[in-house]
């Protein structure tokens, strides 16, 4: 049965999208420094990190989602990255190309989740696999530039757009300051700031939003005050994802020197 | 103080010259407070009347209200409606704040804000006033409700240049209409308010035209103002004011306009290349006006008018109750509890309950062991595909030149889902985590099982998540060649209005569509037909559910939402979503009268007409209350003149432990009625066959 999803995955739905194509994709072009190089170690590395995070969030995720859901976001969140971490584990892609790694976490993020978040964070992750293309390694840009492909994945499998109350809220405004910081040039962990700044001001500002997707939508007005469960497990996710970028020493600053 | 100035009559006034009326005992202050209250007399008339000075009259009505004889009540939506204007008064540092009711009166809300709002600016200006006056549809109401007063030298001035589109409530008319009831003068901006470049605004400017008229827009002293929401369903996206503002990736930030102008969550300015071809009032130099009125209302504000709130672009609010506390609520505005306010149902109780006790061996592992349960239960209706627990078929079910009728879920709805595989009903099932959709591997297994080679049918509740998965799915299986029709179930009338009946959520009425749908596809009918008819009984389903208590997942046991000692909440969702609405508990007639009448008002059925009834317990109710609910429920079709044509007591889709109940009514036609009757047997419903 495994088998039958990685076809289908290039059959259709995850396919990368025309408009993430037109970024330039990571494998060619550049020559990197080796010391500024991502490497699948520390790609892997976040992946662990983010499982780690999620499962001490659980509990405050999932109270979240009992306020405006059925209470399973931070289970749903903590086994799905845990699958992942045990996935990558089994099949040591530290020597393949990266992008295997993200197929890899998609699918075996989304059959252990299924749910909303399952399709969501699959179609982030193979997004972010079809960005990589063949590249071995990543500029510190490029490895920003995976907010942006995660991301795109995400609006394009669930239609939510920001102010819809969702996942969308934290994950948009932090690729658009990945786009904007390193259109105007920034520097890697500057850029990381910002994306990581917009993302817990997106989380915020769900406080105020009534839901128009998902379950909460149902609730109507009653869904306000209350933080999206979605978008705060985002805003851990990207903060996780900057302070391990941080820490491989790579983004332009040594660790610690923030 | 609003009392009644009737005079006082003859008939009424005091009947004995020489002391207190025997009815009124011996005591004045009864007298006095019926006649002032009651009688409608002046504190003069009382006095003379009653033989005391005015101040002593005084004194009587303070102490007949200090001791409670006379107790002045605030009807509660106008008492509502004063709470939240003051806390917003209070939270926003506001000048002046003024709340209505949000239902009720003559007209739109918008037209109410507009009248309402137009009394304030009444009020409020005077002689000399240069008045700035943005656009929208509730800046033209209140501009259409604006009467004159004798007021001197007053000026309107448009806050922003003009448009060409066609809407009723373009900058031009706002600021038109206003001027004329006021009998101000009009200065407009004789420019649209949106050019084509930066370089044409900046030659525009320099006309002396709109150089004069800028200049009365730096003089304003007081300022109208409409606040947009950029939510999809804004009119501001018709306005024609912005040629394109929602895909400009440097708005993405933004959560609301103001005169044209964007604001953030945070309420400050977001700039971006439309600011520079803007011809209108900025910002910054609307927040140095005197006064700022705003004038909104309505939920899709709420983020939009927050932001301006923050900002301090307002200091002079006109809302809606419903909006207002929408506001507190979303800045997360505690109200100080100094006095004691008609309390709302209690939110959340003063302990933390504990954990619920549940007979679990690892929560990680009880739907899996769950399932190996259920298959060992009913190994002659089910069976694991490929071994997997999460995909079951129908021992008797699939067979070549049938449809395939494919259902699933989360776990937690037992006997919900696996119940309805078998004969005569669904070939297989998806089963996810527990109140999580399957992933799409399972469903697509289920798809290969079911596949008859004449199409399979997708029936589900209609779950983001689930919608998701099984579109996944469903391009798999398109992939191998299978066509697959889907149909999500929406019967849950609670969960949206009539109008938006694709976005509500499927529940206990899939009993009802599990059943048509595994008829038609047993009766060998094509994918077109069955599909029509599975979309048939879904139009024709209504469930209402109420919740007592909550449900606990396995993994936190603990309650999932909280409610108050004798609260209920109406239109719960199957996986414990909370409701939209809560009420305080009455009795098993009045619990049962509500699901009833929702679904009856909705259903609107004829004298005659024949119904299928299920009350299902969402878990934790006794079978004993269910009962008690259906009594109600055939008393009430019985007064309709409804026949019953079958009913179905009992657990038949759950929400692990809560306690509630749903009610779920088939409107039977005769179409209807002959799949319902058609034998099927599976674990959750059983239909013999002919004898």
């Amino acid at each position: 049965m495994p088998l039958l999803l990685p076809i289908a995955l290039k059959a259709g739905p995850f396919h990368a999208t025309p408009s993430l194509l037109l970024h330039k994709t990571a494998g060619t072009g550049e020559c990197i420094h080796m010391t500024e190089a991502i490497l699948a170690s520390d790609l892997v590395n976040i992946l662990r990190a983010i499982s780690a995070r999620m499962n001490e969030d659980r509990n405050y995720l999932s109270e979240l989602d009992g306020q405006i859901g059925d209470a399973d976001h931070g289970a749903s969140m903590a086994q799905g990255f845990a699958a992942v971490v045990r996935a990558l584990h089994d099949a040591n892609p530290e020597d393949a190309p990266l992008s295997d790694l993200f197929s890899i976490a998609a699918r075996s993020f989304i059959n252990a989740v299924g749910g909303a978040p399952g399709p969501l964070y699959a179609s982030a992750m193979m997004s972010a696999a079809a960005f990589i293309g063949d590249a071995r390694r990543l500029t510190p840009a490029q490895a920003l530039q995976l907010i942006e492909a995660m991301s795109a994945g995400i609006a394009k499998r669930g239609k939510a757009v920001p102010g819809d109350k969702t996942m969308m809220d934290v994950w948009s405004p932090a690729a658009h300051a990945v786009r904007t910081g390193l259109e105007a040039g920034l520097p890697a962990h500057e850029v990381l700031d910002r994306a990581c700044a917009a993302a817990q001001a997106g989380c915020e500002a769900t406080r105020a939003m009534i839901a128009s997707r998902g379950r909460a939508s149902r609730l109507g007005a009653r869904s306000l005050g209350h933080l999206d469960p979605g978008a705060a497990s985002a805003a851990a996710i990207i903060e996780v994802i900057a302070t391990e970028l941080r820490a491989t020493g790579k983004m332009g600053l040594r660790p610690g020197a923030e | 103080m609003g009392r009644p100035r009737s005079p006082a009559n003859a008939a009424t006034a005091p009947d004995r010259e020489d002391g207190i009326p025997l009815r009124f005992g011996d005591d004045p202050l009864l007298w006095a407070a019926w006649l002032y209250y009651e009688e409608g007399m002046t504190q003069g008339d009382i006095a003379e009347a009653i033989g005391v000075s005015r101040a002593t009259v005084n004194a009587y009505l303070a102490d007949a209200r200090a001791r409670g004889v006379v107790n002045i009540q605030i009807v509660q939506e106008k008492f509502q409606s004063l709470t939240i204007s003051n806390a917003l008064k209070d939270h926003f540092g506001l000048e002046e704040c003024i709340v209505i009711p949000t239902d009720g009166g003559d007209g739109s809300l918008i037209q109410r804000l507009g009248s309402v709002g137009a009394q304030v600016l009444s009020k409020l200006m005077k002689s000399g006033d240069t008045i700035g006056v943005t656009w929208g549809r509730t800046t033209l109401a209140l501009a259409m409700a604006m009467r004159g007063r004798d007021l001197q030298d007053l000026r309107v001035v448009q806050a922003t240049g003009g448009t060409t589109a066609r809407i009723k409530w373009t900058p031009e008319a706002c600021a038109t209409r206003l001027a004329e009831a006021i009998g101000a003068r009009c200065i407009p901006i004789s420019s649209p308010a949106m050019v084509s470049s930066p370089e044409v605004r900046d030659m525009l400017l320099r006309e002396a035209v709109l150089t004069e008229q800028f200049a009365a827009l730096a003089d304003v002293n007081r300022i109208v103002l409409g606040i947009s929401s950029l939510r999809p369903e804004s009119t501001i996206h018709t306005s024609g004011f912005f040629d394109d503002a929602r895909p400009h990736s440097d708005y993405i930030e933004a959560v609301g306009s103001i005169a044209g102008r964007f604001i953030n969550a945070r309420g400050e300015p977001v700039v971006g290349p439309l600011d520079a071809r803007t011809i209108g009032i900025e910002l910054a130099d609307l927040k140095k006006i005197h006064q700022r009125i705003a004038v909104a209302g309505g939920f899709d504000k709420v983020p939009a008018m927050l932001a301006a709130l923050r900002g301090g672009f307002v200091n002079v609010l006109v809302t809606d109750s419903a909006t207002g506390r929408g506001i507190l609520t979303a800045d997360s505005y505690v109200a100080s509890t100094r006095r004691s306010t008609p309390a709302p149902p209690s939110e959340v109780p003063a302990a933390r309950r504990s954990i619920v006790k549940k007979l679990i061996n690892n929560p990680a592992a009880i739907v899996s062991e769950s399932l190996e349960g259920a298959v060992l239960a009913h190994p002659h209706l089910i069976a694991p595909i490929d071994g997997s627990l999460r995909s079951l078929v129908a021992r008797d079910g699939p067979r070549p030149g049938k449809v395939g009728l494919v259902i699933g879920g989360g776990a937690g709805h037992e006997p919900g889902f696996l119940g309805y595989v078998g004969r005569g009903l669904a070939d297989a099932v998806a089963i996810g985590n527990v109140f999580a959709a399957p992933p799409p591997d399972p469903i697509l297994a289920c798809t290969l099982a079911a596949n008859g080679g004449s199409g399979v049918l997708y029936v589900y509740g209609n779950y983001s998540g689930d919608v998701m998965n099984f579109d996944i799915a469903a391009e798999m299986a398109e992939a191998q060649g299978i066509t697959v029709r889907t149909i999500v179930t929406t019967d849950d009338i609670a969960s949206g209005p009539l109008d938006n009946r694709g976005g509500r959520r499927g529940v206990a009425g899939n009993m009802f569509i599990f059943k048509i749908a595994g008829a038609a596809c047993d009766q060998m009918l094509p994918l077109d037909t069955c599909e029509a008819l599975t979309r048939h009984a879904n139009a024709r389903t209504y469930t209402v559910g109420i919740a007592l208590e909550p449900c606990s997942m396995p993994d936190t046991r603990r309650p999932s939402f909280v409610l108050g000692d004798n609260d209920i909440e109406i239109g719960v969702g199957v996986h414990g979503e909370p409701g939209v609405a809560r009420q305080k508990l009455g009795t098993a007639d009045d619990a049962a009268d509500l699901m009833i009448d929702r679904i009856l008002s909705e259903m609107n059925p004829s004298e005659g007409d024949r119904v299928a009834v299920l009350v299902n317990s969402l878990g934790g109710t006794p079978m004993m209350e269910l009962y008690v609910i259906n009594r109600r429920v055939r008393q009430r079709l019985k007064a309709r003149g409804i026949a019953v044509h079958a009913t179905w007591v009992g657990h038949y889709f759950t929400s692990l432990d809560m306690v509630g109940a749903s009610l779920s009514i088939l409107h039977l036609d005769e179409t209807l009625t002959d799949l319902l009757d058609a034998p099927c047997n599976g674990a959750a419903i059983y239909r013999p066959g002919p004898a």
